[in-house]
């Protein structure tokens, strides 16, 4: 797992961590805890829905930690701004890695599907210990907890080619190709407050 | 080296927004009417975890922002603000999908009139061909490894140094603004000192061109943009580099060879140019 201070962040949103877990076997159960942690009434619906305040994120659809790293830094700015076009500062990273401006297509993209094994789960809060928070991460999803730079075998080119548009070869050599079509997925996402 | 600053959360309680505190962190480069230029740090390090993925960690961004005109309306301010940083980006975007090389997008606060990109590792084709620096050309040197040109004697030397000849540093310009005429997006500005070499990450490979500064860009597929955008370059090369006619001789070649069918059209639009000036009424 990663964990990051940025200081220029409000302080109940400073830190945040983020855990790749592959070979994660439980995908369709995740999905609809949080579908059902959403509409439980009462105290047992908000622990329900503490257990679940992550960001569950397709792993296959994230290039580069810095990709996720744009979408989070975005996802704080619009919290602080108070211009969050989602319900949640989790949901709205979801919603800043889509390129369109469909909030459901954007969750059914870039979330946990019943078909993903593969997943990025991301926390953003105030500071509190690494530990604590993937040991929550853990309790939720049963996978692999594995090092990001995993992330580089994981990536699936032709399905971030597809929902970023990019037809076309960039360069003959194909890690520029690659190198290219990464900073159009890049520049998509930090410029997601511009309609294109 | 860290260039992020130590900073502590109480510390920062004087700025009020993230994109506010991320400014007052940065080193300021230069400042022109419209905007000014930091180098800032967009994304500490891990403070735990493995490290990571990508050679990107540690890169900066360049941050323009577009500050609070006293002398507009707040209003028209703030739209206009908002409408150039917003037109930047997507010019940028353009350039990038076309295959054109420009430093990517990095942030976007529209609020704030905040455009933060990538930092290119280089310097600028005016510092290169002797034109002397614009001022701004030093500061970013004194962050090259502790590396200091003095801005007299530059020229050839400096473009050794990316193991490039003034010939060929010309075909690319030629080759990287057709490419974005061909986009049909119009840079508005280009000069010499918009354009700058990214110094090679392997000592065999060939540096690249990248064309910079998109705030005066527009999208047109009129002929007439294009000579003018040339034209504008032209000028530039005259002005700023004496004897330069045979190089914006070639960086013309290199757009024709690139342009292909279109160059015909173009051409002959830019001979009208010259002989009107790139206004083309003068009718009030």
């Amino acid at each position: 797992m990663q964990s990051y201070d940025y200081p220029h962040f409000p302080d109940y949103a400073s830190n945040f961590h983020f855990a790749l877990f592959t070979n994660v076997s439980n995908a369709a159960d995740l999905r609809n805890r949080l579908v059902q942690a959403s509409t439980m009434q009462g105290e047992e619906g908000e622990a329900e829905r503490q257990a679940v305040d992550f960001a569950f994120i397709e792993a296959t659809l994230i290039c580069s930690s810095l990709h996720l790293r744009s979408a989070i830094l975005n996802s704080v700015l619009s919290q602080s701004q108070g211009t969050l076009r989602t319900k949640t500062v989790h949901s709205e990273i979801l919603w800043n890695l889509n390129p369109t401006n469909n909030i459901s297509d954007a969750i059914r993209r870039y979330g946990v599907s019943p078909s993903t094994t593969s997943l990025i789960v991301v926390r953003i809060g105030p500071p509190s210990p690494p530990s604590t928070i993937q040991a929550q991460m853990q309790e939720v999803v049963s996978g692999t907890l594995s090092p990001i730079s995993e992330l580089k075998n994981i990536t699936d080119w032709a399905k971030v080619r597809k929902y970023h548009k990019i037809g076309q070869k960039m360069d003959k050599d194909p890690i520029k190709d690659t190198q290219k079509a990464h900073e159009i997925v890049l520049s998509t996402v930090a410029m997601k407050s511009v309609v294109v | 080296m860290t260039l992020y600053p130590v900073l502590y959360h109480s510390n920062m309680s004087e700025f009020n927004t993230p994109t506010q505190r991320i400014i007052a962190a940065a080193t300021l480069i230069s400042q022109g009417a419209e905007a000014k230029v930091y180098k800032a740090e967009l994304h500490p390090p891990a403070i735990s975890g493995s490290t990571s993925d990508e050679g990107y960690e540690s890169e900066p961004v360049l941050i323009k922002h577009r500050f609070n005109k006293q002398y507009r309306h707040p209003t028209l301010d703030a739209s206009l603000t908002k409408s150039r940083v917003a037109g930047e980006a997507r010019a940028i975007n353009k350039c990038l999908r076309a295959g054109v090389n420009v430093p990517g997008v990095r942030m976007v606060d529209l609020q704030e009139g905040v455009l933060g990109i990538q930092w290119i590792d280089g310097q600028s084709i005016r510092f290169l061909l002797g034109g002397g620096a614009e001022g701004e050309e030093e500061v970013e040197e004194v962050d090259d490894d502790g590396f200091e040109e003095d801005a007299t004697e530059s020229n050839e030397d400096s473009l050794k140094e990316y193991n490039i000849t003034q010939d060929d540093t010309m075909q690319l310009i030629g080759k990287e603004i057709a490419k974005m005429h061909k986009a049909d997006i119009i840079h508005g500005d280009l000069t010499t000192s918009n354009m700058m070499l990214r110094r090679p990450s392997a000592s065999d490979q060939v540096p690249e061109l990248v064309l910079i500064d998109f705030g005066l860009s527009y999208t047109s597929s009129l002929v007439e943009d294009k000579a003018v955008d040339l034209y504008v370059l032209e000028r530039a090369f005259a002005s700023t580099h004496p004897a330069s006619e045979s190089l914006f001789g070639t960086v013309m070649k290199a757009y024709e060879k690139e342009a292909g069918k279109e160059w015909k059209t173009i051409g002959r639009r830019l001979d009208d140019v010259r002989l009107r000036g790139r206004k083309r009424s003068m009718i009030g």
